[in-house]
């Protein structure tokens, strides 16, 4: 069952001198329950900004411009002895509540998303390290997220859970007690997961959580979430820049460049039958420990700057592969599976179908055979300069 | 919860001992290095040489420096702080009945200056650069740069001269009409303390604002605020709660730095307003060669910017867990 569909997002940001960064454009993806889903580009690439949108948390200068966010919750104040929305709710146009239950958050006020915030949503912040407070204990800390959603729980009820979430993610439940400043790195991390899964949430987002840890505290920490995931059935939306982080945990995921999702799908379509040269260029840059003599290949050139950006592929002037075409407009999500097997080129709008946006989707081969050649990249920054 | 340790405050009380001495030390150095002898307001024309050594021998004057150092040094310590000629009385009598009145006017000053600054700075740090903030940051700066004392007058001017509402002198009515209770002392006590509190608070909230602001929006960036927000409490928890407790860390610094600009302060407003406590005896007793109570005065404000010191450092403690003294590694 789809627990999260996001359906055309698009968040900006406004500047002073009246233009705006356009950090998100078109976004469709949806996660369904149970699933980890994968958001994966270069820094500056909107992943962050649409992972923060769900839940309002975008900076002052933040905002959606359009689209909706269809979330399987519902309102405390919404809803019926069996947390499903009232009928007189989905009736009232006035409330963005659907009849099968989903409320689209982007409607919602922000009252009412503080509702939603860590009861149906938490988040791991990309500073995870930072995220404690020093001057409250730890425990406290915990405490303070289940008496703000279940203000029926005694003080004494929520200490206790607050231990045994410690103890869950390996964390002594005596440590309780102590301050941030007396965790290790990992710890503090663990701290935050547990403090994540206080509240029971359907979905957690996991903003770059392996970033400035050691690889053996990342792959515990992975493992954790994955633990996590196993017994709470959460669902994990997974911020990373870092492709190998996705390789091992995620289920499906999105390829974000410039505010834009350049390919989706299944993980393993994505990395085993890659329909997009952004993609393709990704994986080159990354290293891979068994093929030690490999040349790493980046990607030449910078990501744009998303301010008041034109009509065109946002990937254009670093694909050596553009042509006239992606000068004119963005290309549209292509299904992958049709293109390879018959060569048909056929937009689609199937969330779960491993989708590209490339004009040239129908030269595949050519594409994966090209992108494999440093040539391919280096030559086209002479040219583009 | 006290992560204070025994050992450390002892340690810290010897230090603060031992500051106190030096200050002392410096005291007699000083007040001596100042032209003019402390007896020259005992002497009037026409008194023989020996009415003038009969003097310096009362005072102690004919005694080596050495040996009017130390006994200023045990006498100070044993709570012994001499006679003071111009009032002819004993300096301790003197400061026992003035310290309460400076301390009344200089705490409830110190007290509103450092509730109403932080508030305001953390209203205005979290609200960093909107009209509300421009507007308010640089009306305060502008009180700021006000003397105190051209405050007090404007203050007088206004409350007193123009609309009569405020005394604007003494700590009580001259000569009363009414009859003298512990109700009507404390009336007017107030009544004549509104003034010299009203132009001391006016900008001393000022400097406690100027700390707190900046702090206050450098924690917004904070991952802890991020996820207090993310946690779905509400912006007012958030800003109190988990911002504003952090932000207030720095202030406790400004705190003993801005008690040492108070003392100033009340000096001088304590000469405007003819209020009879500590500030108007320190000038008076330097200008009279006093020695003796000018030293007491010192030496007690001295004191009570140690004690101050002392607080603040355990108060660290309960604002900063981080902070850990005494904790052998």
């Amino acid at each position: 069952m789809t627990l999260l569909d996001v359906n055309d997002l698009s968040i900006r940001y406004a500047v002073d001198d009246g233009s705006a960064v356009h950090a998100s454009d078109g976004v469709d993806f949806s996660v369904e329950r149970g699933e980890t889903y994968g958001l994966v580009g270069e820094s500056g690439c909107g992943k962050t900004t649409l992972a923060k949108s769900l839940v309002h948390l975008l900076d002052d200068n933040g905002y959606i411009e359009r689209g909706e966010v269809w979330f399987d919750t519902t309102l405390p104040q919404w809803a019926d002895e069996n947390g499903d929305p009232e009928q007189s709710v989905i009736d009232d146009p006035d409330k963005p509540v659907r009849a099968d239950g989903k409320t689209n958050l982007a409607a919602l006020s922000n009252k009412q998303i503080r509702d939603v915030r860590w009861r149906d949503i938490a988040i791991i912040p990309q500073s995870a390290m930072n995220a404690l407070n020093p001057v409250y204990k730890v425990g406290d800390q915990i405490v303070e997220a289940i008496l703000r959603h279940e203000p029926e729980t005694t003080a004494e009820a929520a200490d206790d859970r607050a231990r045994d979430l410690l103890e869950r993610v390996g964390i002594e439940p005596e440590r309780a007690d102590d301050y941030a400043h007396q965790f290790s790195g990992g710890m503090k991390q663990r701290a935050v997961i547990a403090m994540a899964m206080a509240c029971g949430p359907d979905l957690l987002i996991a903003d770059e959580p392996t970033t400035a840890l050691d690889v053996i505290i990342q792959d515990r920490i992975l493992e954790e979430l994955e633990t996590l995931q196993e017994e709470f059935g959460v669902s994990i939306l997974v911020i990373s820049h870092d492709i190998s982080v996705m390789a091992e945990i995620c289920d499906r995921m999105a390829v974000m460049y410039g505010g834009k999702v350049m390919e989706a799908g299944p993980k393993e379509e994505i990395f085993e039958r890659t329909a997009n040269p952004y993609t393709l260029g990704l994986k080159n840059s990354f290293p891979t420990i068994t093929a030690t003599d490999q040349e790493l290949v980046s990607i030449p050139g910078t990501p744009p700057t998303l301010r008041d950006p034109d009509d065109g592929c946002r990937f254009r002037d670093r694909c050596p592969f553009a042509v006239e075409e992606c000068h004119a407009s963005h290309p549209p999500m292509y299904d992958v599976e049709a293109a390879e097997s018959t060569g048909r080129v056929t937009e689609t709008t199937d969330d779960r179908a491993h989708r590209s946006a490339c004009y040239r989707i129908g030269e595949l081969d050519r594409l994966r055979t090209d992108a494999v050649n440093e040539s391919t990249w280096t030559d086209q920054t002479i040219e583009s300069r | 919860m006290t992560r204070i340790s025994g050992t450390y405050l002892a340690k810290r009380l010897v230090v603060s001992y031992l500051t106190l001495l030096v200050i002392m030390t410096l005291l007699f150095v000083l007040l001596r290095s100042m032209p003019g002898s402390f007896i020259s307001s005992m002497i009037t024309s026409g008194m023989t040489a020996e009415q003038i050594e009969q003097i310096r021998e009362t005072w102690g004057l004919n005694e080596p420096l050495w040996k009017q150092y130390l006994d200023f040094m045990i006498n100070y310590q044993t709570g012994n702080f001499g006679r003071s000629p111009t009032y002819n009385a004993p300096v301790a009598d003197l400061m026992i009945r003035r310290m309460p009145r400076t301390l009344i006017l200089f705490g409830a000053t110190f007290l509103i200056g450092f509730i109403i600054g932080p508030l305001v700075g953390m209203y205005l740090g979290w609200w960093r650069g909107t009209k509300k903030d421009k507007s308010i940051f640089s009306t305060s700066l502008l009180l700021y740069s006000m003397p105190s004392f051209w405050i007090s007058w404007l203050f007088i001017w206004v409350f007193n001269y123009e609309f009569n509402l405020l005394p604007s002198a003494y700590m009580f009515t001259q000569f009363p009409e009414f009859q003298w209770t512990a109700v009507t002392v404390m009336r007017d006590v107030l009544y004549h303390i509104a003034l010299p509190i009203m132009s001391l608070t006016f900008i001393g909230w000022v400097g406690a604002m100027l700390i707190m602001r900046p702090t206050m929006n450098q924690v917004t960036d904070e991952g802890y605020v991020f996820l207090a927000r993310a946690k779905g409490l509400s912006e007012r928890t958030v800003m109190i709660k988990h911002a504003a407790r952090n932000a207030l860390i720095p202030v406790a610094t400004g705190a003993v730095v801005g008690l040492a600009f108070l003392i100033d302060g009340s000096i001088i407003i304590e000469n405007v307003f003819s209020w009879p406590g500590m500030g108007q005896i320190i000038v008076s007793s330097v200008l009279e060669r006093d020695f003796p109570v000018a030293q007491a005065t010192f030496f007690l404000l001295a004191v009570l910017v140690v004690i101050m010191r002392l607080l603040t450092d355990i108060v660290y403690t309960y604002l900063d867990p981080r902070i850990k003294f005494g904790e052998s590694e």
